[in-house]
């Protein structure tokens, strides 16, 4: 075998080789440059002294999956509690990298309580039919599966914004779907196609609450466990107060090009069976 | 029907059906936003992408969202560059996290005008590799089971995937036998397919070495091949199942 098929046998296995789908490492670093001051030439040497630090308290063997991902949640549960102390530069540091397509999280900050009025308006677009919002909007619209949740009660379309569109799924509370604080509806489901880039349509302020890494088929996401801010942003990415309401447990996640929020009283288990039905 | 939905939840208003497009629960048009103050370092939808060289000038000036967005383009690079040196998935994520970490607070070390992702795969390896002597052993690295083709290929005959998949096993076999050091200057070049110059950098090893390192890691593993006695059958389904 010549030098030549060699390599190129080897960058033909280097297309094939196993690889676990890459780890929301954005997120990761994100809690962590917001635990840590943010660095200036001037405080090199304290700078460097506690990255060693925290070098010191990695955790030096590797754990299972599960254990790790128990970790990760803890890490971000702390983290909404410890950065409200830190400097805004920090904050803004996990703002900018936590979130997905079309979705801003800032940690910290004013609790929601303070910022954000109890079951403000929802900002949908208008009532329409299944059909109608799917001929408006540029993107296949997917419906939960479950039982019980193949028709929402209601369906609004907002054919503009953001670019593509915009379909929210009401679902009327009913047993085993209490009404939820936020919304006073049973679920409230929306999908949207966010650009390449983050767009920022929404955002999610986090106070004290739990907020976990999920995957829904294999795609990220976040549960948000607990009430938490919750905004639209205009294009600028700047916060539209008008909008600003408290949300209940809320899970967000992409799938394809779009990505999608479920709001209401319902636990993760729920929230994901329903997430990962919808087609 | 869509007030009937509200029950009698007070606040909790979804805008009432038929009131058609004058609400004021709109949200601006895009082309209209409001009047805040727009930030300068704002990303803005659609606009093309920063260089590597500018987001990394911004970032040491201090804006994080600079380096959120090299973050968010590098991770898979990070983590699969991690993933060969470990071969594990789990030290793998730690070390492109912690590495990204220390490249943010080295960055006011980092020479302007130099390329960054060579510079950052330097610290990621490096972290990994750290990873590597803790666990003591450096994992295999595994063939995907399910194969899958680039589209617009003929599917090949179930024979010459399985024939494929069969030299791909053992000629990943015999990497995985290397020195670490060979398998980390084979993974540079044909698996991450970087170039010399930067594996030189991600290696942390002069330039002109790159050419005769690489060369000698072909060679032991061309001996490990020979030793497996599958030089011979590598060598035939290659020419059996070439382009």
């Amino acid at each position: 075998m010549t030098d030549r098929e060699l390599e190129r046998a080897l960058a033909d296995l280097g297309a094939h080789l196993e690889h676990s789908a890459t780890p929301p490492i954005a997120a990761a670093v994100a809690v962590r440059l917001a635990e840590a001051p943010a660095p200036s030439p001037g405080r090199r040497g304290r700078v460097a002294r506690a990255a060693r630090a925290r070098a010191r308290l990695r955790r030096p063997l590797p754990r299972p999956r599960w254990q790790r991902l128990a970790l990760a949640c803890l890490a971000v549960v702390a983290l909404a509690t410890a950065v409200l102390a830190a400097s805004p530069a920090t904050r803004e540091a996990a703002a900018r990298l936590l979130g997905l397509r079309g979705v801003r999280i800032e940690i910290g900050g004013p609790g929601p309580a303070a910022t954000t009025r109890v079951g403000g308006e929802l900002y949908l677009g208008d009532l329409a039919t299944l059909d109608e919002a799917r001929q408006q909007v540029r993107f296949p619209v997917v419906v939960p599966t479950v039982p019980g949740f193949e028709r929402p009660d209601a369906v609004y379309v907002d054919p503009r914004v953001p670019a593509d569109g915009r379909v929210d799924f009401i679902y009327r509370p009913r047993p085993g779907l209490p009404a939820a604080p936020g919304t006073g509806v049973g679920l409230l489901v929306t999908q949207f196609r966010a650009s390449v880039d983050q767009n920022f349509v929404k955002k999610a302020q986090l106070g004290e609450g739990s907020l976990e890494v999920v995957t829904v088929n294999g795609e990220f996401g976040y549960w948000f466990a607990t009430e938490h801010g919750f905004s639209y942003l205009d294009r600028n990415g700047n916060e539209l107060p008008e909008t600003s309401r408290l949300a209940g447990s809320t899970l967000i996640w992409e799938r394809g090009g779009l990505t999608l929020r479920l709001e209401g009283q319902v636990s993760k288990e729920q929230a994901l069976r329903i997430a990962e039905s919808m087609r | 029907m869509a007030q009937a939905l509200l029950g009698g939840r007070g606040g909790s208003e979804l805008p009432p059906h038929g009131t058609g497009t004058a609400r004021s629960t709109k949200l601006p048009e895009p082309n209209d936003p409001c009047g805040c103050i727009k930030h300068d370092t704002q990303s803005v939808e659609g606009r093309p992408l920063d260089t590597d060289d500018r987001l990394v000038e911004r970032a040491q000036q201090g804006d994080v969202h600079a380096y959120g967005a090299l973050v968010q383009r590098y991770q898979n690079l990070a983590y699969r560059t991690a993933y060969l040196v470990t071969g594990a998935a789990a030290d793998a994520e730690d070390a492109a996290q912690e590495g990204f970490v220390k490249a943010y607070y080295a960055l006011a070390r980092f020479r302007a005008g130099a390329p960054f992702r060579p510079w950052l795969l330097a610290i990621v390896a490096n972290e990994a590799r750290n990873r590597r002597r803790s666990a003591r052993r450096q994992g295999d690295l595994a063939v995907r089971v399910a194969e899958d083709r680039p589209s617009g290929d003929a599917a090949p005959s179930p024979e010459v995937a399985a024939l494929a998949g069969e030299r791909r096993r053992t000629l990943l076999a015999a990497v995985n036998r290397l020195s670490a050091a060979d398998r980390e200057m084979i993974a540079c070049r044909y698996f991450l397919e970087l170039s010399e110059a930067e594996v030189a950098a991600t290696l942390g090893c002069r330039r002109g070495t790159v050419k005769s390192r690489t060369s000698r890691a072909l060679t032991r593993l061309r001996a490990v091949l020979a030793e497996q006695g599958d030089g011979q059958a590598m060598s035939v389904t290659l020419e059996g199942g070439g382009e």
